[in-house]
């Protein structure tokens, strides 16, 4: 049984990293067919094994593999959920934002052959970062996922993407260089007290002896995490690299980086916080600095979506709001505060999805990204103008939808915590975001519809289905979420509070 | 036992200098060239540091720097160089101060946190881990400052440098696939800056990339 785990562990793992090279051969003989086949065979497959491989999880259990160095742990596996979910409907959906960009000539087909074998490595990088218990292996998945990804965001051979490429490679690799020494310092740190080095650098091990590691190492480890993975994580002040990345990949790369990749980041933050736990003065400053960046962040994010008129960088700023909002309910702590934070990891993962390549079929429509030549939304696509109403209502946090609840949750979680002026700033920061969303939204969907339309008319069905089911989850998984993932939820934020 | 230590406190001061002298030099092909030698002298630190304490681990690691850091990356860089044409890097950003600037900052925070690592190295030399932290701000510092796409990539190299120099004196017992893992991923980052590098020289006719300004707000 216990072989069978780790085979499900593995296969996890390496069923990503062996289509990448499939895909890669395979696009060889030059036909778009077999690509778009063998990418959506591995996107299912991919998503499929991610889901088996947590079905322990969302019990309670721990799987490990390769002596160690990889598990899949209830923290982990919300983790893998967001990836098998939205990982698969964001590839299903990039078949035909990809046969778009073809026909139009905006990439030429080696082009396509390379978006498609980088999804899913970078998808394979970004599990593996999530599954690695070993502390540097998680560091050096991290600086994969940049790695990988570089040139999703510099697909499109124009100057404005290569700079986004450029800012993305240097400004993350500057922040994790920040992280691998915070990483060298926990190892030292932790090897004085746990004896083996193998051992030092688990996270499992770690996680034990939280409370015998010197606190003021502790801090300043933290400060390094926080710089290192706040920056992949596009927390402020070092998110200056997201709204470019996100902005000049293709629609459904902005949507892995942001729906998927910021909370891998943000996932070495909430494996220290976890190692944090059994110490309450470290545990204090890293409440303390959480709360500083998170606050930070929502409000700086949404000065910055009021004046935007490129609706990718708009919905890139989100990214940041709603990875401050993560960061703040991490900071209120206690079990409503962490379940407001896996709930709020995963709502936001498949509201952004959806607003990312929602704004895919925008562009693809009005053939711009710019928000001041759009209008008549309604009229013109009434399907992908729905899409894009429930994306942008989620994320303004108007009930039913998903991230209402979360929001709600966190902001429970302040008030129960007693943190009053914190909730306030939040409720600022949530009220400009409010405004300055419904406000864009206002003028795409039912301004004065523009004479110069690129492709009028609604988008095929076959773009909008994995859309349509990621909407259905957006407006059910708030007021209904599944048994199986509110106990995955319960069980993580067991873990995280509940280590010996 | 005391000349094995002096070597490699003044091996580590010479890398020190080099650091400074491939953050400084403007003609890049001689840049590339002095981070080979800088690189040649962290390998002889492992070396000299794997005799003195008996650690065979820093013998792999020595044969693996010298193999991917002194021979591959810089042929990479030499390779970009010749491609493109360019051979000098753009002024820096602050002009003549940068320099100072610069070592001032790499320094102070090097004597600021090298104590805290000296604490929990495994390996406790204070001149070469206050090196270690001082040459991985000069490779950060120079990300920041320096315009040439790359003097970027070299800093890169630079503080990847500095982090393995930290990494062998506080951790150099870690798991053998902790050292493969982090080199595999510097030699990745360099190729992969490098072949962005080049699309950058194609669309933008230099290195500089504060020409970059197409991307705002």
């Amino acid at each position: 049984m216990n072989i069978n785990k780790e085979i499900l562990l593995i296969a996890s793992l390496a069923i990503p990293l062996v289509f990448s090279i499939l895909i890669w051969v395979v696009g060889g003989a030059k036909k778009t067919k077999p690509l778009y086949t063998v990418h959506a065979l591995a996107a299912v497959m991919t998503s499929a094994a991610g889901l088996m491989s947590i079905q322990f999880a969302s019990k309670g259990e721990t799987i490990t593999a390769l002596n160690d160095f990889i598990f899949i742990d209830p923290v982990g596996a919300v983790f893998i959920a967001i990836i098998s979910i939205v990982g698969l409907l964001t590839n299903l959906y990039s078949i035909k934002y990809i046969s778009w960009e073809l026909e139009s000539n905006e990439i030429e087909f080696r082009d396509a052959r390379l978006f498609f074998s980088l999804c899913h490595l970078f998808i394979f990088t970004m599990l593996l970062s999530v599954m690695s218990n070993n502390i540097v292996l998680m560091w050096v998945a991290v600086e994969a996922t940049t790695l990988s990804s570089v040139f999703l965001v510099s697909l499109y051979r124009k100057k404005s993407s290569v700079e986004g490429g450029w800012k993305y490679i240097v400004i993350c690799s500057i922040g994790l260089a920040f992280a691998l020494y915070g990483t060298i310092l926990l190892y030292g740190s932790s090897l004085r007290i746990i004896g083996n080095a193998h051992e030092a650098m688990l996270w499992t091990s770690l996680a034990m002896h939280g409370g015998e590691l010197n606190p003021d190492v502790m801090k300043i480890v933290f400060v390094f995490f926080l710089i290192g993975y706040g920056t992949k994580a596009g927390l402020a002040p070092m998110h200056t690299w997201l709204p470019d990345a996100h902005a000049e990949g293709p629609a459904p790369a902005s949507a892995l980086l942001s729906a998927v990749l910021l909370k891998c980041a943000m996932a070495a933050i909430i494996r220290f916080y976890t190692v944090a736990v059994l110490s309450p003065e470290t545990l204090a400053f890293v409440k303390t600095c959480l709360m500083s960046v998170g606050l930070f962040s929502i409000v700086i994010a949404a000065l910055f979506i009021l004046k935007q008129r490129d609706i990718k960088r708009m919905f890139a700023y989100s990214s940041t709001e709603n990875l401050g909002i993560i960061s703040v309910a991490m900071a209120f702590g206690g079990k409503l505060g962490l379940f407001a934070m896996f709930f709020h990891v995963m709502n936001h993962s498949l509201t952004k999805s959806l607003a990312f390549c929602t704004s895919g079929n925008i562009q693809h429509i009005h053939g711009t990204r710019d928000m001041s030549k759009m209008g008549g939304l309604f009229k013109t696509a009434p399907v992908t103008a729905v899409l894009l109403a429930i994306a942008i209502f989620s994320l303004v946090g108007l009930p039913p939808m998903a991230i209402f609840t979360s929001e709600f949750y966190a902001i429970m979680a302040g008030v129960q915590a007693g943190d009053y002026l914190a909730v306030a700033i939040l409720f600022v920061g949530l009220g400009i975001v409010f405004y300055g969303l419904v406000s864009h939204f206002n003028r795409i969907a039912f301004g004065r519809k523009p004479k110069n339309i690129k492709n009028p008319g609604e988008v095929s069905f076959a773009a909008n289905l994995p859309l349509l089911a990621l909407a259905v989850l957006v407006c059910t998984i708030g007021i209904f979420p599944p048994e199986w993932w509110t106990a995955l939820l319960n069980n993580a934020v067991a873990e995280i509070l509940q280590n010996p | 036992m005391n000349m094995n230590i002096d070597m490699i406190t003044t091996t580590s001061i010479i890398m020190a200098v080099l650091s400074f002298l491939v953050f400084e030099t403007r003609n890049l092909k001689r840049a590339t060239l002095l981070y080979a030698l800088q690189t040649f002298a962290l390998v002889a630190i492992f070396l000299i540091l794997g005799m003195k304490y008996q650690i065979s681990t820093l013998f792999i690691w020595s044969a693996t720097a010298f193999v991917t850091k002194v021979v591959l990356v810089p042929w990479i860089i030499l390779n970009l160089i010749k491609k493109t044409g360019i051979t000098y890097e753009e002024a820096p950003f602050i002009g003549v101060y940068n320099p100072f600037l610069s070592i001032g900052m790499a320094l102070t925070v090097a004597l600021i946190l090298y104590p805290v690592f000296l604490k929990f190295s495994l390996i406790k030399l204070h001149i070469p881990l206050a090196v270690s932290i001082l040459v991985f701000m000069m490779g950060i510092l120079g990300m920041v400052f320096r315009k040439s796409a790359i003097k970027q990539i070299l800093s890169y190299c630079l503080f990847e440098n500095g982090a393995h120099l930290t990494l062998a004196l506080t951790a150099y017992n870690a798991p053998e696939t902790v050292e493969i893992g982090i080199l595999t991923d510097a030699i990745f980052a360099v190729v992969i800056m490098a072949a962005l590098g080049f699309r950058f020289f194609r669309y933008f006719g230099s290195f500089d990339t504060s020409q970059a300004k197409e991307l705002k707000g």
